[in-house]
C-alpha cells in the first residue's frame, strides 16, 4: 500500500486523460470509480472521523492527513495554548521578545494553520433573540475548545441585544444576514470590517447560497463554516466554503433547542489527542448593573424581589415578543393570561409587555394596579427572571432564560412535539410542560396550567441564591 | 437724433459710402465693428472697398476698445455749409454686462456684510466655538457604542471569574484564595 501512488493523485491523472481522449470515457470512468472506492476505504481506516467526503475541487492535492507525520514541539498535541505570544526578554534593551531557539517569526503562523488553531472567530447568527440565545452553548464550546480565542458576533439588531448576557463575546456588530438585498454600503462596510479583523474562522448559521457564501469568502477567513440550503439554492456555495452543514429543513429553528447540532458536533469534534468536546448547557450571565437597573424597575412597578412570577408571551404584533422562528404559534391573547393569573396565589404575577400599546389591554383585562413591566431586551428579561420565583411563559426566550438561571418554569406549547424539541429534558430543568391537544396554542387546557401554577404557591417566599 | 438708425443693415453699407456723393438730409449710422468685419468676409467686393476705406482710417481707426459694441458717429449735413462732423463716443453696456456688474455688486455686498459682520460676533470669539473639538482622539467619527458594550462584557467576564474563584475558595476552604478573589 505504501508503494502505490496516492489514490487521489492517480484518479486526477485518469480524469485528465479522459478530458484529452473523449472516446475512452467508459474505461476512465471505471478507473475513477475503482479509485474512489479505494481511497474511501483507505481514508476510513486511517481517519475514522473524516467521514465527510471532501470537495476535490477545493484542493485536488489534498490527500488528507499524513499518518506518518511526526509533530515536533511546534506542533504540540492537545489544545492550543491560550496565549501564543512568547515572553518578553528583560535583558534586551530594545524590548524584543524572548524567542525559543528555532522559533522563526516568519513561519510562526504556519503552525497555527497546521494545527487548526483559532485565535479569532466570528459567528454570523441568523434570526432573532431566541436563535441567538440558543447559540450561547456553541460559543461556550468554542471558548473551551480553543483556549484564548476571541469570539465576535454579527447578528441582527434584535439578536445583538442578547449578547449583553454573554461574557465570552468580544465585539457584537449589527448586520442582518437574513436581509436578501442589503444596502450596498452596509454590505461593503461589513465585508471590510470583517476582513480587517483577520479572522481564523467564520461560522454562519444562515443557510448559505452562493451569495452568502461569497460574503463569507470575502472575509478572507481561513475556515469558512456555514449551513447551506438543503435544496438547489445551495448550488455553488460549497466551492466558497471550507465546511458546510446541510440541515433537514429550510428553517433551522424548527429543530428547537438543538438547532445547531451539526455545527456544534463539528466544533467539538475530536482532533488528534483532543477528545470529543461535550456541548455545555445554556448559561447566561447578568451584570450587576443590569440587575440593579431591573430591580429599580420592578420595584417601581410594585413587585418585590423573590415574590413574583413572570408571565411572558402576550399576543402582540411587536418585534420584541422573542418568539422562535421555528414556532410561530407561541403567543396567547391577554384574556387567557388574565385567566391564568387568577390561579396564582401568594405571589404576584408580573406581566411583561413588549410594547407600550399593550399596557392598556392588560390594565383593562386584569386590573388597573396590575404589575406591568415594559421590557424588550433579553438582558432585562433575564435579570427580571433571575429575581423571580419562576416563570410562566409560552415558547419564548423567557423559557430558555428561566432554564439558564435554573428557575422553575411552566411552559405552554402548541403541541407535544414542539415541546419535546424546544425543551428536551424538562424534568431536569424544573420545567412543567403544558401542551395543547389540538395543535393550536389557544386551545390550551387552562385547568392544567392552573394546576401547574400551584408549584409557585407551595413556596411563596423563595429567596434566590444570588 | 429722431432719425437715428441704430443698426444699419450690412448690405446698405455701400449706400452709406455713396451718400457722401449724393447728400441727403442726415444719416446716422451705427455699425458694430464685429458685424462689419463679418460683412467683409461675406462679400468680396465689400472687402475691397472696406479695406481701401479703412486705410484712410474712417471707422476702424478708433480701436481703443475694439470689442465694446457701440460707437456712434453722427454726421450732419447742412445745405451751403461745410459738413460739420460731430464725432461722439459713448459707452453703452449691454444688458448682460449691466447684469454682471450689479450681480457682482450684490455679491460683494453680501459677502462683506457676512464677513465683516461675523468678525464682530462674540459667539465666534467665544470658547464654545473656538475650543478644540472632538474627544482628543483626532477622529471625528464616534462609534462608541460597540466599545462600551465590549468593555461591559469584559467587565461581566471578570465579575463572573471573581465569583467563580470565590465559590471555589469557599468550597475548598482556602481563605487565602478567597482573599485573592476579593481583590
Amino acid at each position: 500500500m505504501a508503494s502505490s501512488p496516492p489514490p487521489k493523485y492517480f484518479s486526477l491523472l485518469t480524469n485528465s486523460s479522459s478530458f484529452h481522449s473523449t472516446h475512452s470515457t467508459k474505461l476512465s470512468c471505471l478507473n475513477l470509480l475503482d479509485n474512489n472506492s479505494h481511497s474511501a476505504k483507505r481514508s476510513s481506516s486511517v481517519l475514522p472521523h473524516a467521514t465527510k467526503k471532501k470537495n476535490p475541487w477545493l484542493d485536488p492535492f489534498d490527500d488528507g492527513e499524513d499518518p506518518n507525520m511526526e509533530y515536533g514541539s511546534l506542533f504540540a498535541d492537545g489544545k492550543q495554548e491560550e496565549d501564543p505570544r512568547p515572553p518578553d526578554n528583560p535583558n534586551n534593551p530594545y524590548g524584543f521578545l524572548k524567542f525559543p531557539p528555532g522559533y522563526a517569526v516568519e513561519i510562526a503562523s504556519l503552525g497555527l494553520k497546521v494545527r487548526g488553531d483559532v485565535r479569532r472567530c466570528c459567528c454570523i447568527i441568523s434570526g432573532g433573540v431566541y436563535e441567538n440565545l440558543l447559540f450561547f452553548p456553541a460559543i461556550q464550546l468554542i471558548k473551551d475548545r480553543y483556549p484564548g480565542v476571541q469570539i465576535d458576533v454579527v447578528a441582527s439588531a434584535r439578536g445583538k441585544q442578547t449578547y449583553e448576557l454573554n461574557k465570552n463575546v468580544r465585539w457584537a456588530n449589527v448586520y442582518d444576514p437574513d436581509v436578501d438585498f442589503p444596502e450596498p454600503e452596509e454590505y461593503t462596510d461589513m465585508v471590510g470590517v470583517l476582513k480587517n479583523r483577520y479572522y481564523d474562522m467564520v461560522l454562519s448559521t444562515k443557510l448559505a447560497g452562493l451569495g452568502h457564501a461569497a460574503f463569507l469568502f470575502m472575509t478572507s477567513a481561513r475556515d469558512r463554516v456555514s449551513y447551506i440550503y438543503p435544496n438547489v439554492n445551495a448550488a455553488g456555495a460549497g466551492l466558497l466554503l471550507s465546511q458546510t452543514f446541510k440541515p433537514n429543513t429550510v428553517n433551522l429553528s424548527e429543530d428547537g433547542y438543538n438547532m445547531y447540532q451539526q455545527m456544534v458536533e463539528w466544533l467539538g469534534r475530536p482532533f488528534r489527542s483532543v477528545p470529543l468536546h461535550p456541548v455545555p448547557p445554556l448559561k447566561v450571565s447578568i451584570s450587576r448593573k443590569l440587575k440593579e437597573f431591573v430591580e429599580a424597575k420592578y420595584k417601581n412597578a410594585g413587585a418585590e424581589k423573590g415574590k413574583y412570577v413572570v408571565l411572558h408571551g402576550i399576543m402582540t404584533d411587536s418585534q420584541a415578543s422573542m418568539q422562535s422562528r421555528g414556532d410561530t404559534d407561541s403567543l396567547l391573547p391577554i384574556e387567557i393570561w388574565a385567566n391564568i393569573a387568577k390561579a396564582i396565589r401568594g405571589v404576584k404575577p408580573v406581566f411583561v409587555i413588549p410594547h407600550e400599546k399593550v399596557r392598556e389591554d392588560v390594565e383593562e383585562n386584569i386590573s388597573a394596579d396590575a404589575c406591568i413591566l415594559f421590557i424588550t431586551t433579553p438582558g432585562q428579561l433575564a435579570a427580571l427572571i433571575n429575581d423571580s420565583v419562576g416563570v410562566i411563559a409560552t415558547n419564548t426566550a423567557a423559557i430558555q432564560l428561566a432554564h439558564a438561571r435554573k428557575k422553575p418554569s411552566i411552559a405552554l406549547f402548541c403541541s407535544e412535539e414542539k415541546a419535546k424539541r424546544f425543551v428536551p429534558d424538562a424534568e431536569e430543568k424544573e420545567c412543567t410542560i403544558v401542551s395543547s391537544k389540538s395543535g393550536r396554542l389557544i386551545d390550551i387546557d387552562l385547568g392544567a396550567v392552573k394546576d401547574a401554577a400551584k408549584i409557585f404557591n407551595a413556596h411563596p417566599i423563595w429567596l434566590c441564591p444570588s | 437724433m429722431a432719425e437715428a438708425i441704430m443698426e444699419f443693415p450690412v448690405t446698405t453699407i455701400p449706400h452709406f459710402h455713396s451718400s457722401s456723393l449724393h447728400p441727403a438730409n442726415s444719416i446716422t449710422i451705427a455699425v458694430p465693428l464685429r458685424q462689419r468685419s463679418n460683412a467683409q468676409f461675406s462679400n468680396g467686393w465689400q472687402c475691397q472697398v472696406g479695406s481701401r476705406k479703412s486705410r484712410r482710417g474712417c471707422l476702424s481707426k478708433v480701436k481703443a476698445f475694439p470689442d465694446w459694441p457701440l460707437m456712434a458717429v453722427l454726421v450732419q449735413h447742412i445745405e451751403g455749409q461745410r459738413d460739420v462732423i460731430i464725432h461722439k463716443s459713448v459707452w453703452h453696456l449691454n444688458d448682460e454686462a449691466i447684469k454682471n456688474v450689479y450681480t457682482f455688486y450684490i455679491m460683494f455686498t453680501c459677502w462683506g456684510c457676512c464677513f465683516f459682520g461675523s468678525t464682530k460676533d462674540p459667539y465666534y470669539d467665544s470658547e464654545v466655538y473656538r475650543k478644540d473639538g472632538g474627544d482628543g482622539s483626532g477622529n471625528w467619527l464616534y462609534e462608541k457604542q460597540d466599545d462600551i458594550e465590549e468593555s461591559a462584557r469584559a467587565a461581566l467576564w471578570r465579575e463572573e471569574l471573581i465569583e467563580e474563584i470565590e465559590q471555589k475558595a469557599t468550597g475548598a476552604g482556602l481563605p487565602e484564595l478567597e482573599e485573592a478573589g476579593r481583590k
